[in-house]
């Protein structure tokens, strides 16, 4: 280690040794402080993601439930969608009412690239657009950051590898991983809580972080891997790479016809798949002659990746049929990643398991700063303006989601989401030229709080309360926001009352 | 498998986990003769980990139990917390983890570690991985989903790596040699 003024240890140490321990923990360090705002962010809003089918209920709770829909309701639906398009239809994407779910809609791509998402009740009549801008916001953000989408995502693939990297130098820079294997300590010096609390996070969940950092990872890199792929391979050609894994499209026919007729496909499904349950069907081109229908179907496997297709061109003859249960890894594994990415394999619980894990996830990522900014502190070189910036940027952000929240309630414009969080966000950093970080954290948990209540009971008011789901996700709100105000109000007593708290 | 059964699938994980984290945390606690203790509990975490495979699936059971263990170990964990006192303070700073290693400040070897740690690394990380889908046995889709997770690994790894190494130098060589030879044997042979 020349160049460095590390001491040596004189003794024979074992692995891993002071000295790789102290050089990992400052690779750790900078890693972390340079990716810290931005996994906090992934992180806060990939737990808020895991509920996204949960949130298009709470936006659309006067919406018609059912179990199943028709296949003429489906495609009387479908016609009706593409009738309301202006120009041709592209492609149209039928969502089979789900458990979680439990009403169909379709969304049609006109030409310009403008998609629809409409509402369908049980007869297949069209009674609305779908409300999805928070939601849509929110999976967004945690996808491309609302940027342009290669960027964005591979932002986001890159965060997901500084967190791989992160629990690989956070373990090597762990030597007491089992010695302090249940030590949680309270009080006392705010680094060693800290300290405990990032370790304790990182070690107990650490199977849950490897498998977000490297599903996340992969699904965010997919794009350079495969170009890297085809140039290596293919001599650049990358549609090769993705004819690997997806179905093969029928001959290209530009030549207009009525959209392609739904209804023999659909029972064409029913007799290879009696038990099967259809999740969505894809429709491209449907008013060219070169239409082709492919349809998703959930079977009785227990696989993670459990869906057989069965492509249809224009005759109705079947060109691609894959069954899940034949499926080999590398297909299990592709159809599998976003399923283990959001949790959303195992159904509630396993979701309510996941956000937990995604919030201890986002804290290791707040607290990792915090750590630093507590040993600077202890070592008489404290970092005032940093402290502001981060506890603005940690307080900012549930406060600037909750407003955008707020803010969906009255528009559907995706455009005012974004500007709202924009907005929130910037102003939440420019207090931070103005207010400590105490007085930050207290009025960011207080707004959020007050927010989140605010939320709770004005989403029945305006937008309804036809989904009991969407009355859960109400209380849980109202109970978050009550939580947090009163966190605020009893650390603001305690300060009053000058007891020192941490 | 009915919402009932499931919810019992879920629970029994759930005890399994508790049995096992609580049987490690004893093993913790006692001064002498940890062994018993310590091997029943990552038994009983390893059997939890194994027999959700037969009932909720080969994959889905492994992945649905490591979720809720991990749960049911923070809330073991955090349900035995201490207090420490505010006069523990100065002792506490003092019994803290290691520092991290102080370097002689200069820019370029802090340029040359973060292009390794970035577009170098990923490079190396993607010829890794190209070599990978190109080389293994086994089926096309199988060995470029491999490949690709390798891709995040490897490229973690090279981070975590070159940003602790103080031998830049070192790692410019392996990362750029790692680069040619999984990119040039990929070329070499080509997919099929």
């Amino acid at each position: 280690m020349t160049k460095t003024t590390m001491t040596k240890s004189k003794k024979r140490a074992g692995f891993p040794s002071p000295d790789l321990v102290r050089a990992v923990l400052k690779g750790h360090s900078g890693l972390g402080l340079a990716f810290a705002a931005l996994l906090y962010l992934v992180c806060l809003t990939g737990a808020t993601a895991v509920f996204a089918n949960e949130f298009y209920r709470w936006e659309n709770p006067g919406v018609e439930r059912m179990e199943s829909l028709s296949a003429d309701a489906a495609q009387l639906a479908y016609r009706e969608a593409i009738a309301r398009t202006e120009g041709a239809a592209e492609h149209v994407l039928i969502l089979m009412p789900s458990e979680d779910r439990p009403w169909p809609s379709v969304r049609v791509t006109a030409e310009d690239g403008t998609q629809t998402n409409w509402i369908v009740d049980s007869a297949g009549r069209i009674t609305g657009t779908l409300r999805e801008s928070w939601t849509h916001f929110i999976t967004r953000l945690h996808i491309n950051l609302h940027l342009p989408q290669s960027w964005g995502i591979l932002i986001v693939g890159l965060s997901g590898v500084a967190l791989v990297s992160s629990l690989i130098s956070g373990l090597l820079a762990h030597p007491r991983i089992f010695r302090d294997a249940f030590h949680l300590r309270v009080g006392g010096s705010r680094r060693l809580q800290e300290a405990d609390l990032h370790n304790r996070l990182g070690v107990w969940a650490l199977p849950f972080h490897v498998t977000i950092s490297l599903t996340g990872a992969l699904l965010g890199l997919s794009t350079i891997i495969i170009g890297a792929v085809g140039l290596a391979v293919f001599q650049g050609d990358t549609a090769k790479v993705y004819a690997i894994f997806t179905p093969p499209h029928p001959v290209e026919d530009t030549r207009p016809a009525p959209p392609i007729d739904l209804q023999p496909l659909f029972a064409r499904v029913a007799e290879r798949a009696p038990e099967g349950r259809i999740s969505h069907v894809i429709v491209e081109h449907p008013t060219e002659q070169g239409a082709s229908a492919r349809f998703d179907v959930e079977s009785s496997t227990s696989r993670i990746a459990n869906s057989d297709t069965y492509a249809f061109d224009r005759a109705g003859t079947i060109y691609y049929e894959q069954q899940a249960a034949k499926n080999n890894m590398g297909q299990q594994i592709l159809g599998s990643l976003g399923q283990l990415h959001f949790g959303w394999f195992g159904g509630g619980l396993v979701k309510i398991a996941y956000a937990l894990l995604g919030l201890g996830l986002t804290y290791l990522a707040a607290g990792g700063v915090n750590i630093w900014l507590a040993r600077r502190r202890d070592k008489g070189r404290p970092a005032p303006g940093w402290e502001r910036i981060w506890a603005a940027t940690v307080w900012g952000q549930p406060l600037a989601l909750t407003g955008t929240a707020l803010v969906a309630l009255f528009t559907p414009a995706p455009i005012a989401l974004i500007w709202t969080w924009a907005a929130v966000s910037l102003a939440a950093l420019g207090t931070a030229a103005v207010w400590s970080p105490s007085a930050l954290s207290q009025i960011g948990r207080a707004g959020t709080g007050t927010l989140l209540m605010a939320l709770a009971l004005a989403h029945p008011v305006v937008v309804g309360t036809g989904d009991s789901m969407a009355l859960i996700i109400d209380g849980a709100l109202g109970l978050i926001g009550f939580g947090l105000l009163a966190i605020s109000v009893t650390w603001r007593r305690s300060r009053t009352a000058g007891v020192q708290t941490v | 498998m009915s919402d009932a059964a499931f919810l019992g699938v879920t629970a029994a994980i759930a005890a399994g986990s508790l049995a096992g984290t609580w049987s490690l945390r004893r093993a913790w606690r006692l001064k002498g003769s940890k062994g018993r203790s310590r091997w029943k509990g990552l038994a009983l975490l390893g059997a939890t980990l194994l027999w959700p495979a037969s009932v909720l699936g080969e994959a889905r059971g492994p992945f649905i139990a490591v979720t809720l263990m991990s749960v049911v170990a923070l809330g073991l964990v955090a349900s035995s917390y201490t207090i420490r006192p505010a006069r523990a303070r100065r002792a506490g700073r003092e019994g803290l983890a290691p520092e991290p290693a102080k370097r002689a400040p200069s820019a370029w070897r802090t340029a040359l570690r973060w292009a390794l740690a970035g577009p170098i690394g990923m490079v190396a990380a993607m010829g890794l991985g190209t070599g990978y889908a190109v080389w293994a046995p086994g089926e096309i889709q199988t060995r470029l989903l491999i490949g690709g997770l390798i891709v995040p690994l490897a490229w973690g790894s090279a981070m975590a790596w070159t940003l602790a190494d103080s031998r830049i130098l070192r790692a410019t060589a392996v990362l750029v040699g790692t680069a040619i030879i999984g990119f040039g044997a990929a070329m070499l042979k080509g997919l099929t």
